[in-house]
């Protein structure tokens, strides 16, 4: 297989429980040896998503490709895909040896006890957990779990693994220590994973591609960076958590915003006129300031929250909507605020993003 | 302020109910140690002797009083039990790992199930011989007609027990094991099955009992051969004697060693359950 | 259990339940519509055919000794049922309520339950040194002096059958009753309890009402037993008092199928009435 060859690929993938449809149409190619990160709200069919290419669950319509081969009617157990479960699904009547041991001893090639053995091991060594294999799942901490799940999956030598919410039950730090773990994991190994998260910062941090999945639909799919960069919807930007999004009304090239007209140079496609400026591209100005570098959007400032890298300050507008505003430290000391006080934001109207309706070029 | 005044009175009358439930076993235990043979079926106990109970196993020499014809009819009885406590926890196991799924028809399927343990043994009996004898024309036995009518009943509480305990099974671990390779049917056997045995225990315990214990629907449905429960009540109609309460000792402490093993069964998966109620803690 | 084709999921549910609902339908469905095919059948004095007639049922409701059965049965099922409801609510409430403390709780409700683990026959049988003219109810009675001869109507009675059959069956009704009543949460007792309700208000606005559908089921569980009834009301009513269910075991004994079969029906119709009845207050689907 090359390198450009996909490793799977969804058409038209439909998937409905009663009257609620969970996919709807999803098209979708991977590419072979990548981590791609899979993000979505709560609710989005994300997991719903993961089950299908699992064989789990049987789409309405649509077909699914894995290495070449339509699998859309494999039963799961056919498939050779890895699965790593939420809440880890270790089996709490086997040992960690035995989880790890389970689908070689128990898949239908007929693999030596001696070979078992050795898989087994190395793949326990490779996840760190060297010295466990005689204790019993409910004997080891979330992370150790969460490692077991991974080995178990990786020992068979999948192409492509399935993480659903992978990080979510375990604690902050042992979060970041496992995100750069699954990165180093993947990249000794040549498989792909598709690791679902509702967090944008672990989607964004994690994904060398990141799909974004709105109701059903991936709504964007490209390199952390380019989603960044630029969000292809107003709700992508919304869920990324890293604009300042303001309604208005999209006229020609001018956008009316609580910010007064200003002019737009460019317009994507969007179900609603939507302005968005990215926290750390807003800038404050005291309240009587008049060579702003853009529009003008007077706020009153609420509060401070200091973030080690950075600090983000809260502002509020006429219309009691919060602004926040993010001043990495690297850019030099922030500028003293009192709280309660006005000010005025502004930033460089090329750098903003706008949505509308009527896209007008 | 009232429940201070009421829970000292109902702890009381707690107490006097489980004597209520418990009174007439004591009064036929101490009953069954009455002197014999002369002994009568009541007190006054004429001098304490474990008479009855050697009368029981035929270690008394003959006297006018028939020893129970209880031998063959236990033997029976056992097997009698052990086919539908096999059959009825076969067929709760299936129906239940059905039930998981949503499909058409539930409703109906699981009131067509339940019926069997709603419907009267006396009613059930009677249909179930009057289809042997009226209309197949066969003949009745324990091991047949009996049999069948058993399992009508027997298997509702197999199937009941086991859909309480799958409802709370996790099935993430069956879709963790499909996704290593493992099929459908080997995954039940190495992961379902371990994980649901205590209620797979519960479920051979409920049916085992029922059945060893049934009386309406073996009295109509059971040819010449007695199992004991019809043992038992063929001596109602006639004179009894306090063997007959050595005999019901002897049964109880059979029941009670019936849970006992259970218990210790069941302790021994117990920390299995444990485990997996751990795991889903977390998740 | 796999997720694959739909109808392969469908096959496999089908495969899963066939050999049970068969089973349902060949020997409990089927025999029930026997017994109402064959109360139409027509009765010669040793032998039956396929004939069908009216007459067992003309003779049914023609005989005083039968309707009265059914009356003595309805009579008796009221009684049974009250009482396993009036004595089997407090000690559940105090098993199921009451008791702060879990294991004592589960002790209390094993003990409830063991009996039904030993022989239902033994269980009938036991009442019988209990109740008798030399019975341990009447010698105590007598020494502590309450009474100067010993009552004779203790056994042998419609009294002794409702005695046995209250004690047999009670538990039936605690379990269903006090299983409910562990569920209510003790906060809403707590805070009813910090408004200022007394306890007697407690009871009648959240205890009651919440531990209704326990009663349901208990009285669902009560009621087809004492109904189908006949061994304890042979064994402990010396043949004074006779149910529907002893009528058919003595038509039966007498060969006399069409008969049997004619209470079998009207058995089973007021059985129909009486569930169907309770399962208008609750859906016992949802409550197991």
């Amino acid at each position: 297989m090359t390198q450009s060859e996909p490793i799977f690929r969804l058409e038209g993938v439909t998937h409905k429980y009663g009257d609620l449809t969970a996919l709807d149409g999803i098209d979708f190619v991977a590419e072979d040896n990548s981590y791609i990160a899979l993000l979505g709200p709560s609710g989005s069919g994300k997991t719903c998503l993961l089950r299908v290419i699992a064989g789990f669950e049987k789409p309405d319509t649509g077909r699914i490709w894995f290495q070449g081969r339509d699998i859309t009617d494999l039963p799961a157990h056919e498939r050779g895909i890895g699965f790593v479960f939420q809440n880890f699904a270790l089996f709490p009547h086997l040992t960690i040896f035995e989880n790890v041991a389970f689908g070689l001893r128990n898949g239908a090639l007929k693999i030596s006890a001696a070979e078992i053995t050795d898989r087994v091991s190395s793949a326990i060594e490779m996840v760190g957990l060297s010295g466990m294999e005689d204790r019993s799942p409910d004997q080891i901490s979330g992370g150790q779990k969460q490692r077991v799940a991974l080995a178990r999956s990786l020992v068979l030598q999948p192409k492509l693994v399935l993480l659903d919410e992978p990080l979510g039950a375990l604690d902050a730090n042992l979060r970041e220590r496992m995100q750069t773990e699954l990165r180093a994991i993947r990249e000794r190994l040549d498989v792909t994973f598709l690791h679902v998260t509702g967090s944008e910062t672990e989607a964004l941090a994690m994904g060398d591609q990141v799909a974004v999945l709105d109701k059903g639909q991936i709504v964007q799919y490209g390199t952390p960076e380019a989603i960044y960069d630029s969000p292809a919807l107003s709700d992508v930007a919304l869920f990324l958590n890293r604009f300042n999004l303001f309604d208005g009304r999209l006229d020609g090239a001018i956008f009316e915003g609580p910010f007064g007209a200003t002019p737009v140079s460019s317009v994507r496609a969007n179900t609603s006129d939507v302005y968005a400026i990215r926290y750390d591209r807003t800038r404050i100005f005291d309240a009587d300031v008049v060579d702003l570098p853009g529009p003008a959007l007077p706020v009153r400032y609420l509060a401070s929250e200091y973030l080690g890298s950075s600090i983000v300050f809260l502002f509020e507008t006429e219309d009691r909507k919060t602004v926040e505003v993010d001043h990495h430290l690297s850019l030099g000391e922030p500028r003293d605020l009192t709280v309660g006080e006005k000010y005025t934001l502004s930033w460089d109207p090329a750098q903003a993003i706008v949505f509308g309706k009527e896209t007008a070029r | 302020m009232e429940s201070k005044v009421l829970k000292p009175i109902l702890a009381v009358y707690v107490g006097l109910f489980i004597l209520f439930l418990y009174g007439p076993f004591i009064v036929l235990g101490i009953l069954s140690f009455q002197q014999g043979p002369e002994g009568g079926p009541q007190f006054p106990i004429l001098s304490w002797s474990t008479y009855w109970y050697q009368h029981l196993f035929g270690l008394t020499p003959p006297s006018r009083i028939a020893p129970l014809p209880v031998g063959e009819a236990l033997i029976r009885s056992l097997v009698l039990a052990f086919m539908t406590m096999v059959t009825s926890t076969v067929l709760g196991v299936m129906a239940a790992q059905a039930f998981r799924k949503r499909f058409r028809g539930s409703g109906i399927v699981f009131y067509l199930i339940v019926l069997g343990m709603m419907v009267p043994g006396v009613l059930t009996g009677l249909g179930t011989s009057l289809l042997a004898n009226n209309v197949l024309g066969i003949d009745r036995h324990w091991w047949s007609t009996a049999f069948l009518a058993h399992v009508v009943y027997t298997f509702p509480f197999a199937f009941l027990v086991m859909l309480a305990i799958l409802n709370r099974f996790d099935g993430s671990v069956e879709e963790a094991s499909w996704s290593l390779g493992v099929s459908p049917i080997r995954t039940f056997r190495k992961v379902t099955f371990p994980l649901i045995f205590p209620g797979v225990l519960s479920a051979m315990l409920f049916a085992f009992t029922l059945s060893f214990d049934e009386f309406p629907r073996t009295l109509f449905a059971s040819g010449r051969d007695q199992t004991l429960p019809l043992a038992i009540y063929g001596t109602f109609s006639v004179e009894i004697h306090p063997n007959i309460f050595a005999f019901g000792v002897m049964t109880t402490l059979f029941s009670f060693a019936l849970l006992s093993v259970y218990g210790i069964l069941m302790a021994l998966s117990v920390r299995r359950a444990k485990k997996m109620a751990m795991q889903e803690d977390i998740a | 259990m796999s997720a694959a084709t739909p109808s392969r999921e469908t096959s496999n549910t089908v495969r899963l339940l066939a050999p049970g609902v068969v089973w349902m339908i060949l020997f409990l469905v089927a025999p029930i519509m026997m017994i109402l095919y064959v109360s139409f059948w027509t009765q010669t004095t040793f032998a039956i055919n396929s004939t069908l007639t009216l007459d067992s049922w003309k003779n049914f409701f023609g005989s005083e000794a039968y309707v009265g059965a059914l009356w003595t049965t309805i009579r008796l099922w009221l009684i049974v049922l009250s009482l396993t409801i009036l004595i089997g609510y407090p000690a559940a409430l105090y098993v199921g309520l009451l008791v702060k403390s879990k294991t004592v709780s589960t002790i209390l409700l094993v003990l409830c339950v063991i009996p039904f683990w030993t022989s239902f026959l033994i269980r009938v049988l036991a009442w019988r040194p209990m109740l008798g003219k030399e019975g341990a109810i009447n010698i105590i009675l007598q020494k502590l002096g309450l009474i100067d001869s010993p009552i004779e109507v203790l056994l042998f009675s419609e009294l002794s059958v409702i005695i046995g059959m209250t004690q047999i069956y009670v538990v039936f009704m605690v379990g269903p009753i006090a299983f409910m009543l562990g569920r209510i949460d003790r906060n809403i007792i707590e805070a009813a309890r910090d408004l200022g309700a007394g306890f007697g208000r407690i009871f009648w606005k959240i205890v009651l009402p919440l531990s209704l559908p326990g009663v349901v089921v208990g009285s669902i569980f009560v009621s087809v037993m004492v109904l189908g009834e006949f061994a304890t009301s042979g064994a402990l009513s010396g043949r004074k008092v006779n149910l529907l269910g002893n009528i058919i075991v003595t038509q039966v004994g007498s060969l006399k199928w069409a008969m049997a079969s004619v209470v079998g029906v009207i058995l089973t119709i007021l059985l129909g009435i009486v569930v169907a009845g309770f399962l208008r207050i609750v859906d016992l689907k949802r409550e197991i």
